[in-house]
């Protein structure tokens, strides 16, 4: 097996960052990916997303992140992303609430937006040679690269999963009743603005993580496949949870040897054992739905029966 | 017994919003303490912004309002309001139990590091009680019926211990059954907690099955009519406030003179078959 190889090889510390930034970025995208569901939220990921490729854009223009970028100005290249992500999050949620305009809509328009500045840029970058070295291959910016991952990147795609996960621990009750239904919740005095606004921070900070490994395009899969797969099982939020995490490091360890082993570029590869698990998932959702149904229909038949016999 | 504060009051507010035209004009309303008020109103009659005045969540409006005697944004801090909204805002399959969502309401302010502890605890087992939601309350939400979820949401709007409950549309989506049970649960929990109730709705059968236990009824179209409701909500008082609208009000909804707390009791006559006396209602009044 290629995968034992690698990781045993001489070259072995050219890939164990990538497996390292993996289960760090499966972890807290899988925690994301359940609110990301239930608040339908993947749009505005998918937004958020192609949005970091305008940052790319920035972050190679200003030699910050070309192939010979170092340690600290790798740190200010995911800054300047995750600070164009936010952004573009902020931007959304606000010319779409308080500017009364159509949400999908605002989101097409950034999304293409960022992607035609990232793609001038980069070809600016490289007819006029500037800053940091060559310019990085578009093909692993969209699409991810096992080798663009450094070390420096796997240690803040730890640290941000452990912040992450804190967040939404630590605001799991305004979180989840917001999630569930947010007039109520405003009502109930629940900062509803602000908890779209950290659920969006939160997306925009964990599509910077996984960025580089899974590339642009592909990022948000993370925040979305495992959740909704999740979501397609069961009806209890701790489980729902605890399913979506496994799905998740499934998916990036499963797709990271599939990598490995046939060559193909991270992203896709990650992606396609996530959707082929959806898809194996569904009868199984199918079968859940049928029970749940039975048992109230159940439920209904004994109350009436009950009412029946006083 | 005059200086103790309303449990709502409105002194003439209006409310316009920048783009349209004005939604409430000059409304003036005090509910008593331990009053159950209806509020009957045609779909966009501003029912909605009174509700959000009087939760606190939208400013702007001319006039004065006072909840338990404090501003509408105190009043929401000291959860004197328990709010159940519309059925339909909720998702439903949404991975939580019955438990779980009147958690929502008791633990809102819970720092995040605590539990909630046996007290809080306790007062959602409480809360499940009183709705008569205790049997199912280890059950996903989505597998719950209508009804069951209308109580979900009352038990979770009670659990801070409001003084007031305020329901907006809360039948939409439940069948006839069901309404009457709805209306024998207010009913109890307004005897039981003494709370102060108002309802609101578009749908003239919701106010008529819980009309009986209303001590008033009021109209709302931009400004608001009360009406003392000895009787239920008769068609003459209704017809006089909707002149324009009462199509859209009654749907399939017979309108001929009887009061419609009858009309409730008598379930045939729910859907008359005879035409001639729907236009009787819509043209000016059963009169």
């Amino acid at each position: 097996m290629k995968t034992i190889e690698y990781l045993t090889g001489p070259n072995a510390e050219l890939f164990r960052p990538a497996i390292v930034a993996g289960i760090a970025i499966a972890l807290q995208a899988s925690l994301l990916s359940v609110p990301v569901v239930l608040r339908r939220l993947a749009f505005i990921g998918q937004g958020v997303s192609h949005a970091a490729f305008g940052g790319v854009g920035l972050a190679v223009i200003l030699g910050l992140m070309g192939t010979g970028a170092g340690g600290a100005q790798n740190a200010g290249a995911l800054a300047l992303i995750a600070a164009f992500c936010i952004a573009t999050a902020i931007g959304i949620a606000w010319l779409s609430g308080k500017g009364g305009a159509r949400e999908d809509t605002v989101i097409g328009i950034f999304l293409v937006g960022a992607m035609a500045l990232g793609a001038i840029l980069l070809h600016l970058h490289r007819r006029i040679g500037a800053a940091g070295g060559p310019t990085p291959p578009v093909e692993d910016l969209l699409f991810g690269s096992i080798f663009a991952v450094t070390p420096g990147d796997a240690q803040i795609a730890a640290w941000l999963t452990g912040a992450i996960a804190l967040a939404l621990w630590w605001f799991r009750r305004p979180l989840l009743f917001w999630s569930f239904d947010e007039p109520a919740a405003e009502a109930f005095g629940v900062p509803t603005a602000r908890m779209k606004l950290l659920l969006l921070v939160l997306l925009a900070v964990s599509i910077v993580a996984s960025m580089k490994l899974a590339g642009v395009i592909l990022a948000t899969a993370l925040l979305v496949l495992p959740g909704a797969t999740a979501l397609n099982i069961s009806r209890r939020l701790g489980v729902v949870l605890a399913l979506s995490i496994t799905i998740g490091l499934i998916g990036m360890l499963g797709g990271l040897v599939l990598s490995f082993e046939t060559d193909l570029p991270p992203g896709p590869a990650v992606v396609g054992v996530l959707c082929a698990i959806y898809a194996l998932a569904w009868p199984a959702s199918r079968m859940a739905r049928a029970t749940q149904r039975t048992e109230s229909l159940s439920e209904v038949a004994q109350s009436s029966l009950s009412r029946g016999a006083g | 017994m005059n200086t103790h504060p309303a449990s709502v009051e409105f002194q003439a507010v209006s409310f316009r919003y920048p783009t349209g035209g004005a939604v409430l004009s000059n409304v003036s309303l005090r509910v008593e303490p331990g009053e159950f008020l209806g509020i009957l109103g045609p779909n966009g009659g501003g029912k909605t912004t009174l509700l959000k005045i009087m939760l606190g969540l939208l400013g702007g409006y001319t006039g004065n309002v006072l909840v338990g005697g404090v501003s509408p944004k105190v009043a929401r801090t000291k959860g004197l309001i328990g709010y159940v909204p519309q059925r339909n805002a909720a998702e439903l399959s949404f991975p939580v139990s019955a438990t779980q969502v009147v958690e929502m309401g008791a633990m809102r302010h819970t720092p995040p590091w605590s539990r909630g502890g046996s007290a809080l605890q306790s007062r959602v087992q409480e809360c499940l009680r009183l709705v008569g939601a205790s049997s199912y309350a280890t059950r996903p939400i989505g597998a719950l019926s209508g009804g069951q979820v209308q109580r979900l949401l009352i038990a979770r709007a009670l659990a801070p211990n409001p003084s007031i409950l305020v329901l907006d549309e809360p039948t939409v989506g439940i069948d006839a059954a069901g309404q009457q049970q709805f209306a024998e649960l207010l009913s109890n929990l307004h005897r039981e907690l003494k709370l102060t109730i108002l309802l609101v709705s578009h749908d003239v059968r919701t106010l008529a099955g819980a009309s009986s236990r209303c001590d008033r009824i009021a109209c709302l179209r931009r400004t608001l009519h009360f009406h003392a409701a000895p009787h239920g909500l008769t068609p003459q008082v209704i017809a006089e406030v909707f002149q324009h609208d009462l199509a859209s009000v009654f749907g399939d909804v017979h309108v001929d003179a009887h009061p419609a707390s009858e009309c409730c009791t008598h379930d045939h006559e729910r859907h008359h078959p005879n035409p001639a006396s729907r236009t009787n209602g819509t043209s000016g009044g059963g009169s």
